[in-house]
C-alpha cells in the first residue's frame, strides 16, 4: 500500500519528534528514504523507503522538504527524509587568469560552486565523468589542476 | 518565502508539469493528446502556453474542442524562452496562480515552454515535474549531444516515431540510446499524430506517458495500487 505524505511534521531536531521516533527506533520501526541535494526543490516525488515501501509525496507550495524531516509518524512506523552526502570537485587554476576564465566557464554551465583559498568547488549533481569531460582541455594543459578525488 | 513547517494541513493544489523541447518537435501535439487521455481518467485539467510575442498555441488549443477554453491561458516569453522558465518564471507562475483560484479542484496544470534548445531546463519553483520532447526528424544524434534538456528532465520523449523510416532513422536505436545515455530515467517514445493511428492498441506511446505522469506526480488511485 502506498504511503501518501500531504505535511511535513518537523525534523528530529524538534524534541517531541526527535523522542517519538526514537522510541520507534527501539522496535525497529524507522524508515528512511533517501535524496539527492538537488531534490529537496521538488514538491511531488514517488519514492520507496530503505525498507521498500512506497512513498508518493505531495505537499504544499509553501513547504520544502529538509534534511532529517519526519514524512510520516503512527503508532508503529516512522519514515524520515535523508539527504545524500555531497560530492565536490576541487579545482585549481594555475594563475589569475585561468581563475577567471573557469569562473566563468562554471557560471556558464550553471555549475553549483563554492570557493575556499583559490580553489572552485563544484558539486557533483551529475556523474562525475560529464564534468571531468568539459576540464578535459584545461585540465591537460595543465591550466587547472583536480586538487582532490572526489568520489561518484 | 518557504516556510519549513506551516502547522497546518493545506491541500498540495494542482500538480504542475512541464513540457519542453526544440521547435516544432510536437510539444502542443503531444498536449492535444493528454487532454482527452488525462480527462478520460478523471482528471481535472488546465493548460498555460509560452509563445515568443504571440498567444498561437493557446488559441489551437482552445480551438481543438477538446477543453473549455478559459482553462487555456497564454503567457508572452518575449525573446528569451527559457528565462520565463527557469530564472524568472514571476509570468507562468501568476498565470498558474490564476487558474488555481478560477478552477477550485484542478488536479493538473500542463505548462508548455516556447520552443527553445537543447539547453532548456524547467525551475522546479514552477513545475514539479517536467519533460522534453523531442523528435526523430532533428536526427538520431540529438540524445548523444546530451545537453541539460535531455539529461535533466524527469522524462524525454522521443516523438513523430512513425516519420523515423522517412528521416532515415532507426527508431529502435535512437530510444535504446538515449535510455543508456540517461541511465535509471525513464524515455518514451510515442507518435502525437495522426491523430488515432494505432492508438486502440497502445503502440501510439500515448498511454504509456500518461500511466508515467500518473505514477510519478498525479498519484490517483489506480496508481497508488500500482505500487510495483
Ligand atoms: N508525422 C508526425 N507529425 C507530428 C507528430 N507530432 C507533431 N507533428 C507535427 O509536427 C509539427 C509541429 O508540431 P507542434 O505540436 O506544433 O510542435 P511544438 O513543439 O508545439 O512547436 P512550437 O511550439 O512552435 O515549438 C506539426 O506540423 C505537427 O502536425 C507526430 O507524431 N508525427
Ligand atoms: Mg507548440
Amino acid at each position: 500500500m502506498t504511503l501518501l505524505v500531504n505535511r511535513l511534521l518537523g525534523t528530529l531536531a524538534d524534541p517531541w519528534l526527535g523522542e517519538a521516533v526514537h522510541r520507534l527506533e527501539h522496535r525497529g520501526a524507522v524508515e528512511t528514504v533517501t535524496l539527492p541535494r538537488a531534490d529537496l526543490a521538488r514538491r511531488r516525488l514517488r519514492l520507496r523507503t530503505d525498507r521498500g515501501s512506497d512513498l508518493a509525496i505531495a505537499l504544499p507550495r509553501e513547504v520544502a522538504l529538509v534534511d532529517r524531516a519526519v514524512l510520516l509518524l503512527d503508532p508503529d512506523r516512522a519514515v524520515i527524509l535523508r539527504v545524500e552526502a555531497e560530492n565536490w570537485l576541487r579545482l585549481r587554476p594555475r594563475d589569475g587568469a585561468e581563475a577567471l576564465s573557469l569562473g566563468y566557464f562554471a557560471g556558464n554551465l550553471h555549475w553549483r560552486a563554492r570557493f575556499e583559498g583559490g580553489d572552485l568547488l563544484v558539486a557533483v549533481e551529475h556523474p562525475l565523468a560529464t564534468y571531468l569531460e568539459r576540464l578535459r582541455d584545461r585540465l591537460a594543459e595543465g591550466r587547472v589542476q583536480q586538487v582532490e578525488q572526489a568520489a561518484g | 518565502m518557504t516556510h519549513p513547517f506551516p502547522d497546518f494541513t493545506a491541500p498540495a493544489g494542482p500538480a504542475r508539469i512541464g513540457i519542453g523541447g526544440p521547435v516544432g518537435s510536437g510539444k502542443t501535439a503531444l498536449i492535444e493528446r493528454l487532454i482527452p487521455a488525462l480527462t478520460g481518467r478523471g482528471i481535472s485539467l488546465a493548460v498555460i502556453t509560452n509563445d515568443l510575442v504571440t498567444d498561437e498555441d493557446a488559441e489551437r488549443v482552445r480551438r481543438s474542442g477538446l477543453i473549455d477554453p478559459a482553462r487555456v491561458r497564454a503567457v508572452e516569453a518575449g525573446a528569451c524562452p527559457h528565462t520565463v522558465i527557469r530564472e524568472d518564471p514571476t509570468l507562468n507562475l501568476a498565470a498558474a496562480e490564476d487558474l488555481d483560484a478560477a478552477f477550485p479542484g484542478l488536479d493538473l496544470i500542463l505548462l508548455e515552454s516556447g520552443g527553445d534548445n537543447l539547453a532548456s531546463t524547467f525551475s522546479l519553483d514552477l513545475v514539479d515535474w517536467w519533460m522534453f520532447v523531442i523528435d526523430v526528424g532533428q536526427g538520431d544524434d540529438i540524445p548523444r549531444k546530451r545537453g541539460p534538456g535531455i539529461m535533466q528532465s524527469d522524462l524525454l520523449v522521443i516523438n513523430k516515431l512513425d516519420l523515423a523510416p522517412y528521416v532515415h532513422v532507426d527508431a529502435a536505436a535512437i530510444l535504446r540510446e538515449a535510455r543508456a545515455i540517461r541511465a535509471a530515467r525513464p524515455v518514451l517514445g510515442c507518435c502525437c499524430r495522426p491523430y488515432g493511428r494505432d492508438g486502440a492498441d497502445g503502440t501510439d506511446g500515448i498511454d504509456a506517458i500518461v500511466d508515467l505522469i500518473d505514477r510519478e506526480v498525479l498519484f490517483t488511485r489506480a496508481a497508488r495500487q500500482d505500487a510495483g
